[in-house]
């Protein structure tokens, strides 16, 4: 990738922020706030890791262990929020 | 001592040794903020109350420091693109601004600390500072541990600069790759701690 390219992801990951801070600001309900807060943080991240740390390019022995980490990391989440199913409000 | 591997790529893996190295530290990484995360979630979701974050918190502070870590993760990147077309010059110029953009981010949190404690807003007040504390706390010395290894390659480090550059190519990719993870979390912090 070249410079330009580079350019051109850390301008959208400031649009992002912007984004991310001007939504908060709309004072919308609990849920929606949550989802977009966390959709928007997650396409940073993907923007970062992909092209920053070129993942998008890298080999089948990173994406292995990566994708290991993912599923291990959705159970962390999985099994704490089990434990609250019963009496999460929102 | 021959370290074998640093920029031949290892036929078996694909991958150099440092490279490999940097990826399965960092999934230890995810999941020791993982579970930084997964408590918040817990105690959050299984409280009766909680405080309204944007209030306590200051969000243009963080929002500052958003732009900081983003901003010292492009010139991080520009660093080992200098490194890269062997321009030492420039690989000094944005690994400088990148270990001053680290720095500034780590004022600005001083500040915001600072803040908190002058109001009397202490880790033990509650659970929400509690979490606030510790996990911008760990990040906090995530930060401060790549300035450490960028100072390094930028200083006495950038010698291997002139003997084997391609090595101290990767050594830079190695520390960007680690560098951006932190910018990563942050990603994250930001929003779940002061907007969400």
């Amino acid at each position: 990738m070249h410079v330009r390219g580079y350019i051109g992801i850390f301008g959208a990951l400031l649009v992002l922020t912007l984004v991310t801070v001007g939504v908060s600001y709309l004072q919308l309900p609990t849920v929606p706030t949550i989802v977009l807060g966390l959709a928007i943080a997650s396409a940073k991240a993907t923007l970062v890791v992909l092209f920053f740390m070129h993942l998008k390019t890298e080999r089948a022995m990173v994406y292995w262990p990566l994708a290991l980490t993912v599923f291990l990391f959705a159970m962390l989440f999985a099994f704490t929020l089990w434990t609250e199913m019963d009496h999460i409000t929102l | 001592m021959h370290i074998p591997y640093t920029t031949d790529v290892r036929p078996d893996t694909g991958l150099t040794n440092p490279k490999l190295g940097i990826w399965l530290f960092l999934a230890s990484e995810v999941m020791l903020f993982g579970s930084l995360f997964s408590a918040y979630a817990l105690l959050r979701s299984g409280s009766v109350s909680w405080p309204d974050q944007s209030a306590v918190l200051s969000v243009p502070f963080a929002t500052l420091n958003t732009v900081i870590l983003i901003s010292s993760s492009i010139t991080m990147v520009l660093a080992w693109v200098g490194a890269k077309s062997g321009e030492l010059p420039r690989f000094r110029l944005y690994m400088g601004l990148t270990l001053l953009l680290g720095a500034a981010f780590l004022a600005v949190k001083a500040i915001e600390y600072n803040d908190k404690f002058s109001h009397g807003l202490l880790p033990s007040t509650d659970n929400f500072l509690g979490l606030y504390f510790t996990m911008t706390g760990v990040h906090a010395i995530h930060v401060l541990a790549g300035m450490v290894v960028n100072a390094y390659l930028l200083g006495p480090g950038s010698g291997m600069f002139r003997t084997d550059p391609a090595r101290f190519t990767n050594r830079v990719e190695i520390a960007g790759i680690y560098w951006h993870f932190v910018d990563v979390v942050w990603i994250f912090l930001f929003p779940v701690l002061y907007l969400l």
